[in-house]
């Protein structure tokens, strides 16, 4: 499966959910394949991806959280399994997009190209719902649960290497002020009293 | 003696500027405001891993809508140096730190002092607007201020409490 292929089955299910894409290969392939206002794109920081979600899901418990990450990213900030594990936010699902490579650097293979896995990393940080859907039809199956079912989720998918095609559109402050007027827009419910 | 209320004050600070959400990897100094912190059921603190995947929660809760606070040692502030730059500089996502300053006055462990000494410095180098209150006079005259322009900024904004304020750390 390509990331092209997996990023089209998730955005053709998407109706008001936050999606948070990892800078570089996830971003491209979402702005040019399900582009929207509820898409918060990074451009930076590279391994914060999981943990933006993280906040963003702490922050409106009532919407629910999709963060595309990359291997390579998600190895550099392991420890945001164990907060995710800890905080437990049931809108929450963290979506790996795992080409076993640093692809916009060129390809070098990371950690899980060897002995690591993704999955058994996530399951011992404590995260219960961990799944590793191998065909097109089990994402399909793995999308409509982190859509409908209580998390936190981390979603472990094992993709082609490959660039994405396109050229990444950096209107980071205008991505960032789109993002938040959209997400603002949906109406929260009224606070407990 | 430090007088040991500064750490009310400095959570009081922050709550009456509409923060009720906190990271941190906590610190000794540190620990007396989270204290005040934990003790508040309308605040919700969480305990990063790592000082800048606290930094990343709280850019998105910014995002949506909620001001946060990360409270750290100025050794986390290191840590946080390239999610600063790259993300809450570059995308102009307002933050407050609460950064303990060890290495500096009165330090008694060398590995605390390169950190220490260039904590002001790491701030300047990132156009992050910070203050050094000395005592709690300093600390209320400044606090309220300092928030307002990060947040009229939409950039971080950095307490950095030194052992005249604090106390310090005695070893």
């Amino acid at each position: 499966m390509t990331r092209a292929t997996a990023t089209r089955v998730l955005a053709e299910r998407l109706t008001s959910e936050v999606v948070v894409s990892n800078l570089g290969q996830a971003t491209l392939d979402l702005q040019r394949l399900g582009d929207r206002g509820l898409n918060c794109y990074t451009f930076g920081a590279m391994g914060q991806c999981s943990s933006i979600g993280l906040g963003i899901a702490l922050a409106r418990p009532d919407v629910r959280v999709i963060c595309l990450d990359g291997d390579g990213s998600l190895l550099m900030n392991l420890g945001s399994l164990c907060t995710i594990a800890t905080t437990a936010p049931k809108n929450y699902a963290l979506v790996i997009w795992d080409n076993e490579v640093h692809q916009t650097t060129g390809g070098q293979p990371t950690a899980t190209a060897f002995r690591s896995s993704l999955v058994g990393i996530a399951k011992g940080a404590g995260i219960e719902k961990v799944l590793e859907p191998k065909d097109e039809d089990e994402l399909r199956r793995a999308c409509d649960r982190i859509l409908t079912e209580d998390g936190p989720f981390v979603v472990s998918v094992k993709v082609e290497k490959g660039r994405a095609e396109g050229t990444l559109d950096r209107d980071v402050i205008g991505y960032k002020l789109r993002f938040m007027k959209a997400l603002s827009a949906l109406p929260q419910p009224a606070a407990a009293p | 003696m430090a007088d040991s209320s500064w750490s009310k004050h400095m959570a009081d600070a922050l709550r009456r500027n509409g923060i009720r959400l906190f990271a941190t990897v906590p610190d000794y100094i540190v620990s007396h405001v989270l204290e005040h912190l934990w003790a508040d059921r309308e605040c919700t603190v969480v305990t990063a891993c790592r000082e800048e995947e606290g930094l990343g929660l709280l850019s998105g809760a910014y995002l949506a809508g909620k001001r946060g606070a990360l409270l750290m040692q100025n050794s986390g502030l290191g840590n946080c140096v390239n999610t600063l730059g790259s993300l809450n500089v570059a995308s102009q996502l307002p933050v407050v730190l609460v950064i303990s300053h060890r290495g500096d006055l009165a330090e008694f462990n060398p590995a605390q002092v390169p950190v220490g000494q260039a904590t002001e410095r790491i701030l300047d180098a990132l156009d992050i607007r910070h203050i050094m209150p000395r005592s709690i006079h300093d600390l209320e005259a400044q606090a309220d201020g300092l928030i307002k322009l990060g947040y009229a900024r939409s950039l971080p904004v950095a307490f950095l409490l030194p052992a005249e304020l604090t106390g310090g750390k005695l070893g």
